[in-house]
C-alpha cells in the first residue's frame, strides 16, 4: 500500500450519499455544519510531553457493554474505555460504514495498540487513563452537542488533565 | 465529530481528527485535521498493517504539534489498494 499520486483517486462524496440515504430512509434533510473559521489552541509542549487519549464514533464499544445502535440517530452515549484494554476486548455496532476489517483489528480505526507502543517508545508522554467512544454520527440536534454532551465531555478531559485529543470519525 | 473536536479545543484542549470523509471535514472544519482517503473505517490502515497505522498515527501527532493553522486539512499520499465506495445500511455492516 504505497502512495502514488498517479493511482490516487477522488475522495468520495459523503454529503451527497448520506444526503441520498436520509431521504431513502425518510429522514428530514440534513443540514450541514458550515464552518469559515475554526479555534486554534497550540500545544504548549512536545507531544513527546503530553498526555493524549483518543475518540471514535465508529459505534465501538467493549464487549462487557451493551452494543451501540447501528442505526443510531442523535445518540450522544459516550463510553469510557479503560487505557489498558484489550484489542480484543471490542464490538461495533454501526450500519454507516464496513467494519469488518476492524472488527479484525480494531486498530484499524481505533490504534490503542499503537498508542501504546508509542508512549513505551517515548514518542508521547502519556495516556489518560480513559479512551473514549461516542457521538455518534447522524446527530440533529447539534446544539446539544455545543451546549451539553460537548461540555461533559469536555469536563472529563480536564479531570484526566488531556493535553492532546485525537478524534477519529466513522 | 468535528464539532465536538471544536468545542474541546475552545476548552483550551488541542485536538488533531483523523478523517476518511474530506468533504464532511472540510464542512465542520475541526481545529485539525488528516485526510486519509481509506475506505471509512479503515482510518488507520488495513488489519494487521502495523507500520501503516503507526505512521499516520505519526502524522496526526506531528500535525498537532505543528498546525498554526486554524482549520487546517493536511492530505495524507497514502493510496488504498482497491476501489471503494459508500454504501450506508447495506449488508455486512
Amino acid at each position: 500500500m504505497k502512495g502514488s499520486p498517479e493511482q490516487s483517486r477522488p475522495p468520495i462524496s459523503y454529503v451527497e450519499g448520506l444526503a441520498r440515504h436520509y431521504g431513502a430512509m425518510g429522514h428530514p434533510p440534513y443540514q450541514w455544519t458550515v464552518n469559515e473559521s475554526a479555534p486554534l489552541h497550540r500545544l504548549r509542549k512536545p507531544v513527546r510531553e503530553c498526555r493524549v487519549t483518543m475518540l471514535t464514533s465508529g459505534g465501538i464499544s467493549l464487549c462487557s457493554m451493551p452494543g451501540f445502535d447501528p442505526m443510531a440517530r442523535n445518540d450522544h452515549r459516550l463510553d469510557e474505555i479503560p487505557v489498558d484494554a484489550g484489542a480484543t476486548d471490542f464490538q461495533i455496532h454501526d450500519s454507516y460504514y464496513d467494519h469488518a476489517d476492524a472488527d479484525r483489528d480494531i486498530n484499524c480505526q481505533f490504534p490503542i495498540d499503537r498508542l501504546r507502543e508509542l508512549v513505551a517508545a517515548g514518542e508521547i508522554g502519556s495516556l489518560a487513563p480513559r479512551f473514549w467512544s461516542g457521538f455518534m454520527g447522524r446527530i440533529y440536534n447539534r446544539s446539544k452537542v455545543l451546549n451539553e454532551s460537548g461540555p461533559q465531555f469536555v469536563a472529563e478531559l480536564v479531570r484526566d488533565q488531556v493535553d492532546l485529543l485525537i478524534a477519529v470519525p466513522a | 465529530m468535528g464539532l465536538v473536536c471544536r468545542v474541546v479545543e475552545e476548552a483550551g484542549i488541542a485536538t488533531v481528527c483523523v478523517s476518511t470523509g474530506r468533504d464532511l471535514t472540510q464542512q465542520v472544519k475541526p481545529p485539525r485535521s488528516l485526510f486519509v482517503n481509506f475506505p471509512m473505517g479503515n482510518a488507520f490502515g488495513a488489519p494487521f498493517d502495523v507500520a501503516m497505522q503507526r505512521a499516520i498515527l505519526r502524522a496526526a501527532l506531528d500535525l498537532a504539534e505543528t498546525a498554526r493553522e486554524p482549520g487546517v486539512l493536511v492530505d495524507l499520499p497514502y493510496v488504498w489498494p482497491e476501489a471503494f465506495a459508500f454504501a450506508p445500511g447495506t449488508a455486512n455492516m
